[in-house]
């Protein structure tokens, strides 16, 4: 996002006169409510406020304690205080809204003295360029698009194919080839064969074979084609959806958190689809409509200059009028589908509501609601086919209506003997080839900007650098399980710090608890650890190795991970616990299930381990897809252990099998566990509290207790919850 | 718990505090800034409306703004201008569609405004009768109060959107 605009010259002129140094200088758009021009802007000590170039306000940053960001319904503003005043500073709309976040994060470190960083990680939703916002799920701007970049990307994907894709060109250029000839077997057949002067009944045979010929040789070759391409497109769509998913795999886990599953589906899917469709389809297609078309008009324009004026001059006209039904069907189309989009979920939200309708007695309001919205979608839709069905046919006539004027200029030509009737029909026939091509022409930019658009789409993602770099060879060393952790510094986004100089040393076996609210730090300490990320600043070291030298395959396959969240793929138990080590032994597969408490759940299962779940399978409980994901993270036998609230959504009971097989899991490795229910920890070596990123308080469960700080707060609030609780 | 209690001219007393913020004074307890949040924004804009302190613990309700003398209303639409902001259009100059997106160009209470909205039901809301709500690609909000009121050339232009 972007923090340093570039300000009006005068503006410019009078901060330098302070001899200030710009970090930060942003729009504004608002006072309160009415629409303004303004700007604010941040250096080292002093913010300013400039509305409509003139300067309102300038103050030293310090004299305010805090900054808020305040989001109000619609629009928001950036204020300060500190002990006795409040003050509104500037009002934005929701455009700015991400920007004044980020300006009041940065405004707050100044205050605390810190030297900011004035980097925003948030994307933009507008084009810098135009401004125009971007299409849902990407950065690229369909009018800013630089044409020729995406041409050459679009070529070395086309390269691998050009040999069957001319192939077909040639193909379809034969289909035309023949196309033209036979009208003029027609002509001759007419003009020279059908009359009563000339009795050679072989050569009309010969004519006639030789149409049939023609239409034969079409059909071959239109079958040679259409196998060709189909076998192409399967690879050129097999092919880019293997790059593009490949690619995203090794990305970082940033890039995608960053986005939604769907938006990535559809990169993987849709935009592959589309670049698929514009090769094999539109390019030879293309070059085939407007060949056609030129050779055409050029042939009828020869044959008979004024004839065919008669068919090109309604050309325009009806290639405006394609374009005006082609936006109107959209939009008539585009509200039948809101509609009927309407109806669905109105009966999707009835139907899995059904008790609370039948619990209430509302069946007869529900169905009248239901009736009331399928009558609008009914006369929505009966109403467009009817407007569909009646243009339609009218500009098929009106298409049409050049070949009356033929006719007649044909016929009186006939008539006065200045022309033969072979070559009018000659003439009509290839006046018939002309429309195609038209109607083809006029939706072709849409599909090219479509493919242009999906092209720049993929590269988006081809030319994504992963932020984390597996830069280390393989080696396979083992990992004893030292884990330093040295003045770690760690933000999601730079200017916001998550973790602040964080140290800590384990040794092997040893069992780090992690405690602390919601937000301080834990999970984002275990990513870390995990390299999900990299830290921004000081080291992280497992047996005295920095882990950005380790390769991340060495460093995963000795790491063993439990998250609250379990997740399971859709398969069997056995292919969920031999995931990330598929040539375990049965035997191996079966301790581990029995490590993990998992084992007799499993067995009681009429399939036993080869028991289907996931979406089309069995349901498991909370606590069994738990204890088979701890099944699947000691089955690596990993060095070192990390869980992630690994018994936060089941019941006591179950916590406690969990808990017992967890106890197991834990010996001999380094672990690190973050858990709410403070017990859970009462094992580990050492107790790591954090607050707002920073550790403030490190020692054994007891140390802790007798120190009487934050994690004697924690234990005994937690200790009064479960007596109101029982 | 499930009382309300409700803020009377009588035992509330609103003031503008030195910053130029709302305050209020009740059952002697000062509460140097307080926040409106309306309870109805969009059927009842003027009834129900929640006073809450600086940490949002609600401290009562207004029942109805009328019910309070003028220049204390006037104070409570400040503040309640420093809330919400919902641009009313009142023309609708052109939409033209592009790529499932839909570019508005409108006058507005506040002035000709040009906004896009993705084409998405959820950007087009129906709240209640007549009155449309409408989201733009960045999160801003516009309203037209009632379509039925619209000069034709506007209403033609929405009439498919309906």
């Amino acid at each position: 996002m972007k923090l340093l605009y570039k300000l009006p010259q005068d503006i410019e002129t009078r901060i330098k006169e302070d001899g200030e140094q710009i970090l930060c200088a942003t729009p504004y758009d608002l006072e309160i409510q009415q629409p303004v021009n303004g700007f604010f802007v941040v250096t080292r000590s002093y913010f300013y406020i400039f509305k409509n170039k003139e300067l309102i306000r300038k103050e030293k940053i310090t004299r305010y304690k805090e900054y808020h960001h305040v989001l109000a319904v619609g629009f928001g503003h950036l204020e300060a205080s500190n002990d006795e005043e409040e003050t509104l500073l500037i009002s934005f709309s929701m455009r700015h809204v991400n920007r004044y976040q980020s300006i009041a994060t940065i405004l707050n470190s100044i205050v605390e003295n810190h030297v900011p960083k004035i980097v925003s990680d948030d994307e933009e939703n507008n084009c810098p360029k135009c401004g125009r916002p971007y299409r849902f799920g990407s950065r690229v701007c369909r009018h800013c698009l630089n044409k020729k970049v995406v041409f050459k990307r679009l070529y070395t994907i086309i390269k691998p194919y050009l040999l069957p894709l001319f192939l077909s060109l040639f193909l379809m250029w034969s289909i035309t080839g023949i196309n033209l000839v036979t009208p003029t077997l027609h002509r001759i057949l007419v003009n020279d064969y059908l009359t009563p002067k000339n009795k050679n009944l072989t050569a009309i045979l010969l004519i006639i074979g030789g149409i049939g010929l023609c239409s034969l040789a079409n059909t071959v070759i239109n079958v040679i084609k259409n196998r060709l391409m189909i076998k192409v497109s399967a690879s050129i769509t097999y092919d880019l959806r293997q790059t593009v998913y490949t690619k995203i795999q090794s990305l970082s886990i940033s890039y995608i958190e960053n986005r939604k599953t769907g938006e990535l589906m559809n990169r993987i899917t849709g935009d592959t689809n589309r670049v698929q469709h514009f090769i094999s389809n539109e390019i030879s297609i293309g070059i085939t409509q407007l060949l056609t078309l030129v050779v055409v008009t050029i042939l009828l324009l020869v044959l008979n200059w004024k004839m065919a004026l008669f068919i090109l001059i309604p050309v325009p006209f009806i290639i405006l009028y394609f374009r005006f039904m082609n936006q109107t069907f959209r939009s008539m189309y585009h509200s039948q589908w809101r509609i009927s989009d309407r109806a669905n979920s109105l009966l999707h939200d009835i139907l899995s509501g059904i008790r609370v309708v039948k619990a209430f007695g509302m069946e007869e309001k529900e169905v009248s609601r239901f009736s009331k919205i399928s009558k609008t979608l009914s006369d929505v839709t009966a109403n467009n086919e009817k407007r569909y069905n009646t243009i339609f046919p009218f500009l098929n006539y009106l298409m049409g209506i050049g070949s009356f004027f033929i006719l007649y200029y044909g016929g009186s030509l006939i008539l006065k003997e200045k022309l033969q009737l072979g070559d009018l029909i000659q003439f009509t026939q290839y006046s018939q080839l002309i429309y195609g091509p038209l109607g083809w022409l006029t939706f072709f930019p849409r599909s090219f900007t479509n493919a242009l658009t999906a092209t720049e789409r993929i590269f988006e993602i081809l030319e994504e650098e992963p932020k984390v770099k597996n830069l280390a060879p393989e080696t396979n060393l083992p990992i004893e399980g030292n884990v330093k952790v040295d003045h770690v510094t760690f933000g999601y986004r730079p200017y916001d710090p998550v973790l602040k100089d964080i140290n800590l040393e384990v040794k092997p076996g040893e069992m780090i608890g992690l405690v602390g609210h919601s937000g301080a730090g834990k999970s984002t300490m275990i990513n870390l650890i995990m390299r999900l990320y990299d830290v921004d600043e000081g080291k992280i070291l497992i047996d005295n190795r920095d882990i950005k030298e380790i390769n991340q395959k060495d460093l995963r396959s000795q790491m063993g991970v439990v998250l609250q969240e379990t997740f399971l793929f859709a398969g069997t138990i056995y292919q969920n616990i031999v995931y990330a080590r598929p040539n375990a032994t049965l035997e191996e597969v079966i301790k581990a299930a029995k490590i993990a408490n998992a084992h007799d759940f499993i067995m009681k299962l009429p399939d036993a381990y080869d028991t289907r779940i996931g979406e089309k399978g069995v349901r498991l409980s909370g606590g069994e897809k738990q204890r088979i994901a701890i099944a699947r993270a000691i089955l690596n036998n990993p060095k070192i252990l990390i869980l992630d609230e690994a018994t936060a959504s089941v019941d006591t009971e179950t916590e406690y099998i969990i808990q017992e097989a967890l106890g197991r899991l834990i010996k001999d490795r380094t672990t690190f566990a973050i858990a709410h229910r403070l017990s859970t920890l009462r094992n580990a070596t050492k107790l790591i509290v954090l607050d707002k990123g920073k550790v403030i308080e490190y020692g054994t469960h007891d140390e802790l207790l007798k120190k009487q700080g934050k994690y004697y707060q924690l234990v005994m609030a937690q200790k009064e919850l479960t007596k109101t609780r029982e | 718990m499930s009382e309300i209690t409700y803020l009377k001219p009588k035992n509330a007393k609103f003031f503008r505090n030195n910053n130029g913020f709302l305050g209020l004074k009740f059952n002697d307890v000062e509460y140097s800034r307080v926040n409106l949040i309306k309870a109805f924004p969009f059927s009842y804009e003027n009834k129900f409306i929640s006073v809450r302190d600086k940490e949002q613990n609600e401290i009562g309700i207004i029942e109805d703004i009328s019910l309070f003398p003028e220049e204390v209303q006037k104070l409570f639409t400040e503040e309640i201008e420093r809330r919400y902001y919902l641009p009313k259009i009142t023309k609708i100059y052109s939409i033209k569609d592009e790529f499932g997106y839909s570019n508005w160009e409108v006058e507005t209470n506040y002035g000709r405004r040009k906004f896009t909205i993705r084409r998405d039901p959820n950007n087009f809301v129906n709240i209640k009768a007549n009155m449309i709500l409408i989201i733009d690609v960045d999160g801003n909000r516009y309203e037209i109060p009632d379509y039925t009121k619209l000069d034709k050339k506007s209403f033609k232009k929405i009439e498919l959107l309906l």
